[in-house]
């Protein structure tokens, strides 16, 4: 892509959305990168060449979608209030979670997923304990499990120490909703710190695409925070990679299109192997941002007195 | 050119008498020999990228390789591709039944300033199934039927599709103005249809052994046949 005025970065040349091409400089886009790739990498005169582009583009995305797995650090967040159902609905683009928090009262907090299972799947069932079926042979569920019903309307208890927990309202004491002190968690050894958190748990069904929390998270309003794979929703014009990573997903190419060829020395492939491992590594240092001015203000700390 | 070599692979005929071809044969057999030689263009370019890769080639003077793609990019073609009735998708190639101009190879297919990339049929359907490689206006495809190219996705506006092609050398056609019975036809190249040899100079003497090599079959002379062979891969060896 050609570089853009200032006008049209700073302002989108009138048009709107302004913002539009804000921070663009950071990221090289999937087109610039196959085109790249085939002008640069691919050809009579080098190891790749007669490959398909579509092959190219294949690769250029599969990379794409691993370094936004892990090395990327782009995470999306995503807003929404939880209905009475206790469902969150996942993301279109949703890959892996980082971490889900809900927001009251103007603070984040962030939730631990439920050790125990939250929802299941139910058959209907007759009093000899028959699954039942309809006319087509198909089994009869319900809508709602009795596990998801009594999650629903508030009756599972919760081994963590929210107000559904068996030990709520014992001993200790509550303070505006949250509890301070239960007889079973401070006041002895003992703690079961997996699951000392007063706020509300989810657990997410992967399967089913939703993220299912407690009774306490109904109507409130719940920040999730993932990982997406890059791909835009399938809009190829959307699709950027951080220019720290551009050499590496060059190389990534490379790799992929040897180690599937016939008759390519394997130390051709050890080459261009060793070549991406190389790349990610430094481009991995690259985008770890440890600047001095951080570390200057995690040092300060060294010189305080610890009682 | 055509002229000249015309004199010339008559001058080797008729020594001692071996034989004449007419204006119709020699037009044939010219055509012939011009197609042979504009298809070993490409096996030689072949050749010469397989010899740059050995490094057994040069650069500057010494770059063989330039010169055959100045020969071939001299009968590179854009042309604009017309639809196929109502289909948004579908468009004429360029062929004598369609635009009237022949292709002899497809470069590029591209939309504005975005090419297209030629798919085989047996992959069409894999790589519109797949959600990463599927067709998209960014990378867009097509794939080619009968006189027809299928284009993938289909384009937004239909009337910038375009190709870039290698087209066939036109025929040679040496015209002549007839003097009557027991006369020689004589040159004329004021005439309507009058065509000359497409190809370089520099390959007047691979035409003239080509020509001759039909001509001497065709006059059944073995003996020129053998020496217009020979001549012939001489001058191909010389130039590897």
């Amino acid at each position: 892509m050609a570089y853009i005025s200032q006008y049209e970065y700073y302002q989108n040349e009138g048009n709107s959305p302004e913002d539009v091409n804000w921070g663009s400089y950071q990221y090289i886009s999937l087109k610039d990168i196959v085109v790249n790739y085939q002008l640069m990498y691919s050809g009579n005169h080098s190891l790749v060449n007669n490959e398909e582009r579509y092959k190219i583009l294949f690769h250029a995305k599969r990379a794409i979608q691993e370094l936004n797995y892990d090395a990327f650090k782009e995470i999306k967040v995503l807003q929404l209030d939880v209905s009475e159902s206790l469902r969150f609905i996942l993301p279109s683009d949703y890959v892996n979670w980082v971490r889900i928090s809900y927001y009251q009262d103007g603070v984040i907090r962030p939730m631990v997923e439920n050790i125990q299972v939250n929802s299941a799947n139910s058959y209907l069932q007759d009093n000899n304990y028959k699954i039942l079926f309809d006319e087509y042979g198909n089994i009869l569920k319900p809508e709602q499990s009795p596990l998801d019903l009594a999650r629903i309307q508030g009756q599972k208890p919760s081994i963590y120490l929210n107000s559904l927990s068996p030990y709520n309202g014992l001993l200790g004491y509550e303070y505006e909703g949250c509890w301070y002190f239960d007889f079973a968690v401070g006041a002895r050894f003992g703690l079961n710190t997996e699951t000392a958190n007063s706020n509300p748990t989810f657990r997410i069904d992967k399967k089913a695409g939703v993220i299912n929390f407690n009774s306490a998270m109904a109507g409130n309003s719940c920040i999730l925070e993932y990982v997406s794979d890059g791909m835009e929703n399938g809009d190829d014009t959307q699709v950027t990679v951080n220019k720290l990573f551009e050499d590496y997903v060059y190389a990534y190419i490379s790799y992929q299109i040897l180690n599937g060829k016939l008759g390519v020395q394997e130390y051709v492939v050890n080459r261009a192997k060793k070549a991406k491992t190389a790349l990610l590594r430094n481009a991995k240092i690259r985008l770890s941002n440890i600047h001095p001015g951080r570390l200057l203000m995690n040092l300060r700390g060294k010189d305080k007195w610890i009682k | 050119m055509i002229n000249d070599i015309r004199n010339t692979v008559l001058a080797v005929l008729n020594k001692n008498n071996y034989g004449y071809i007419s204006p119709q044969d020699f037009n044939l057999y010219a055509q012939q020999a011009q197609m042979d030689l504009f298809e070993d263009y490409f096996y030689a370019y072949n050749y010469q990228v397989n010899k740059e890769n050995q490094r057994t080639s040069g650069t500057g003077y010494a770059d063989i390789k330039k010169g055959y793609a100045e020969v071939i990019d001299f009968f590179s073609v854009t042309f604009n591709l017309s639809q196929v009735g109502a289909n948004l998708d579908k468009f004429f190639l360029p062929s004598i039944s369609t635009t009237g101009s022949d292709y002899y190879l497809i470069n590029k297919i591209f939309i504005g300033s975005t090419e297209l990339e030629r798919i085989e049929q047996s992959k069409i359907l894999l790589l519109n199934s797949s959600p990463l490689t599927a067709p998209s206006t960014m990378f867009p495809a097509y794939t080619t039927e009968a006189s027809t190219a299928t284009i993938y996705p289909e384009p937004l506006v239909t009337t910038n599709v375009a190709c870039q092609y290698i087209r066939y050398p036109k025929p040679p056609k040496w015209t002549y103005v007839d003097l009557g019975s027991g006369s020689e036809p004589v040159f004329d190249q004021t005439q309507p249809d009058y065509q000359d040899f497409e190809l370089f100079p520099d390959d007047a003497t691979d035409l003239t052994m080509k020509i001759l090599q039909y001509a001497g079959v065709s006059i059944r002379e073995a003996s020129v046949v053998q020496y217009a062979g020979a001549a012939e891969a001489s001058e191909t060896n010389s130039e590897k």
